[in-house]
């Protein structure tokens, strides 16, 4: 358990360093970056429940914070707040094929990235441009990698989910 | 205690997200920014080691890919450095005409700023915010609202001012983040405006509030004002793109090409120079009207 405690950690913050390192900018597409921190958090709440995935979101949200020039809380609480709701269904509901994975993280995307325009209207500056200059592509960006990514979990944490039965 | 165990990921999620709304609510106070600081702390090393593995790699690969054309280069760079040298006795004797004239203007003498070479270590992670972070801080005599520089081929341009500083590394907002706005002219037509980010994702900057009879062309050449208090007059911010009316019409808007390709920068020159207290005192006073 601790050593997936660790591979955890490691994941998410191997995510944040290279979604924040210059190189990362090559794969911008039409000026959006893919979030890997929230496909991150998406799978352990997928796989391994609310408690897990909010935890996950609520420590990579709050890194997240501190290495951006977000307020603290502000990419936080959208990705704690999927963690928890996407871990109460899991994959007892989301049946595994690359469809429903696309879906999830489609979705899921798009209600983080509404949730993060509530609070930026909230506590920051909100501009409802951002639906369609960040929001949806961001969401489609996230979808196209998520299969492949979360293929590649799947084997890391292979022994963790036959464990868990899943 | 039954209820709590049970419902843990409930209790949890009431105690993060009440954690969130506070911290939002009392943005900048003492206690977010000592955790942002320890994030920051935890995360940097990672970061600093990370930007090495990638910068060695780069240049073992770029070593072996590029050893065919060291030769060539050298060749153009000892033909540079001869022009260079040829140009150099002409520009002392530029600057001696242009002392005597300035002595003869009395204009005060342009102050040279201390400067200091700064690696790109990170950018800001999301999608929302456009800010950079480089490996230089208040050790280093960084401090905010420093301008920042680079070069563009043989240019120096403007990449943006210093907004935040911790002890080895500072955070600069670009000025293709809508947030920043710097007072600027057209080169040519003297025209004065305000520049700022275009857009979010952008790489794009605009420049509000120009006169509608001003005559932009494309190409033409931004240069700041020197008028915020911030960043020196003079130095290079981009080429004009198009212009169209402003949504009242009292004005035009331009939009401009910044001279620095953010997604390439890779060092930046931070400039020493302190600002101007009481001219930023005036123009965050105006902005916030």
């Amino acid at each position: 358990m601790i050593l997936m405690y660790i591979i955890t950690g490691a994941l998410v913050l191997a995510s944040l360093i290279i979604q924040g390192h210059s190189s990362f900018d090559v794969l911008r597409i039409g000026g959006v970056k893919p979030d890997l921190v929230f496909i991150v958090i998406v799978y352990f709440a997928y796989s391994f429940g609310s408690l897990y995935g909010e935890v996950t979101g609520f420590i990579g949200g709050i890194l997240n914070d501190a290495i951006s020039n977000s307020p603290l809380g502000f990419m936080a609480f959208p990705k704690m707040a999927l963690g928890f709701i996407i871990g109460f269904f899991g994959r007892s509901i989301f049946k595994e094929n690359l469809f429903t994975i696309f879906l999830l993280i489609f979705f899921a995307s798009i209600a983080k990235g509404v949730i993060t325009l509530i609070l930026a209207y909230l506590f920051h500056e909100g501009a409802l441009s951002s639906v369609t200059s960040i929001i949806l592509p961001e969401s489609f960006y996230n979808a196209l990698l998520s299969p492949p990514l979360f293929f590649l979990f799947d084997k890391i944490f292979e022994q963790e989910l036959s464990r868990e039965g899943r | 205690m039954e209820f709590f165990t049970r419902h843990k990921a409930l209790i949890l999620f009431i105690v993060f997200t009440l954690f969130c709304f506070i911290s939002l609510s009392i943005q900048s106070s003492r206690v977010t920014n000592v955790v942002e600081g320890a994030g920051n702390m935890a995360i940097f090393p990672f970061q600093k080691l990370y930007h090495a593995i990638q910068t060695n790699i780069s240049l073992l690969w770029s070593g072996f890919s590029q050893l065919r054309d060291a030769q060539e280069e050298l060749e153009k760079t000892r033909a540079r450095l001869q022009y260079y040298e040829s140009i150099a006795e002409e520009v002392e004797e530029i600057k001696r005409e242009n002392q005597q004239l300035r002595n003869l203007l009395g204009l005060k003498e342009r102050l040279p700023y201390d400067s200091v070479l700064a690696t790109i270590i990170s950018k800001d992670p999301d999608n929302w915010f456009r800010t950079i972070i480089v490996n230089r801080g208040s050790s280093d005599g960084i401090k905010v609202n420093m301008p920042v520089v680079a070069f563009s081929g043989d240019e120096k341009a403007i990449v943006g001012k210093i907004i935040e500083v911790r002890g080895s590394i500072s955070r600069i907002l670009p000025i293709i983040s809508p947030d920043l706005k710097i007072g600027v002219v057209f080169q040519e037509s003297r025209y004065p405006g305000l520049l700022s980010g275009y857009s979010a994702i952008g790489k794009m900057c605009i420049v509000d509030y120009v006169d509608k009879t001003a005559t932009i062309k494309a190409g033409d050449i931004v240069i700041t004002s020197g008028q915020g208090g911030v960043f020196p007059q003079g130095l290079l911010v981009g080429v004009a793109i198009r212009s169209f009316p402003s949504e009242s019409g009292a004005f035009q808007r331009v939009l401009v090409k910044p001279y620095i390709n953010f997604d390439l920068i890779e060092n930046v020159i931070i400039i020493k120079k302190e600002p101007d207290l009481e001219i930023l005192k005036l123009t965050e006073e105006e902005t916030q009207q």
